[in-house]
């Protein structure tokens, strides 16, 4: 069971707040922790942007011993992008934010993740006309998907 | 000065991809790479791991952020850096070049 939420419209002045802000979808879904939002940060402090994987997207997470209570991806869409410090795929505009509760449970969850990333699901999340054709579309990667009733327009 | 070319593998190839955890980033080009080298016809074994990890590993391959493949630079004979973790055919093409020069790829 995969928990999917979504944040869109968010309004964030830098990356520290983007990215606490798409964790904190994690948090209402119930999938993850109050510390889970900073230590995404963190994780970001110590090891760099490395994870703006793509041009314009981030995959944000943290550890499991950080929060991870099960498993839950989100994905948050920023008014206007931010730069994350990333050499070549800066700015950010898209971020999906994930949970697990170990090192294991999530990895099916991913490997679907990618598959629907390398068949255009960035693209298709940056065409959503709003905030609920953005979590059906997420929703739509993920067949054992259930939640998202935390998500919002901020 | 020549490079010398590897004697072709008679094994899987050994495929490493990094990330700073080892959980994420690197989990999504680990699914990338094997679909690139799947297309290429090349039988190999993909891992993904944090590059600490990585440090005590022998792979043949390394790919990963050039901020991480910089401090890696001498663990594996192929180390390639991109930046795009889901650009299959880019990734596809710095492959067949990289091992086709080891000798690894007819």
């Amino acid at each position: 069971m995969t928990a999917v939420g979504y944040r869109d419209g968010v309004t964030a002045a830098d990356w520290r707040t983007a990215i606490r802000e798409s964790a904190a979808a994690l948090v209402d879904l119930g999938v993850a922790g109050e510390g889970y939002p900073d230590a995404c940060v963190a994780m970001v402090e110590r090891h760099g942007p490395y994870i703006v994987l793509a041009p314009g997207l981030a995959l944000v997470h943290a550890r499991p011993e950080d929060g991870g209570l099960a498993v839950g991806v989100t994905v948050t869409r920023l008014a206007s992008g931010v730069p994350f410090g990333h050499p070549d795929n800066d700015p950010v505009d898209l971020l999906l934010t994930f949970c697990t509760p170990d090192a294991e449970a999530h990895v099916g969850s991913l490997a679907t993740l990618a598959r629907a990333l390398s068949d255009g699901l960035a693209e298709r999340l940056r065409a959503a006309s709003d905030g609920t054709e953005l979590l059906t579309t997420l929703k739509e990667v993920f067949p054992d998907a259930q939640g998202g009733e935390s998500g919002g327009q901020r | 000065m020549t490079v010398p070319l590897d004697r072709p593998l008679d094994r899987p190839l050994d495929v490493l991809t990094v990330c700073g955890v080892g959980m994420g980033s690197s989990l999504m080009l680990k699914m990338t790479a094997e679909d690139a080298l799947r297309a290429l016809g090349v039988d190999a074994r993909v891992e993904c791991t944090d590059v600490s990890t990585a440090r005590g590993m022998r792979p043949d391959v390394v790919i990963g952020q050039e901020m991480h493949t910089s401090e890696l630079a001498d663990l594996a004979p192929v180390v390639i850096a991109i930046s795009d973790f889901l650009d299959k055919d880019g990734l596809q093409a710095t492959l067949r070049d990289r091992l086709t020069a080891r000798g690894w790829l007819a």
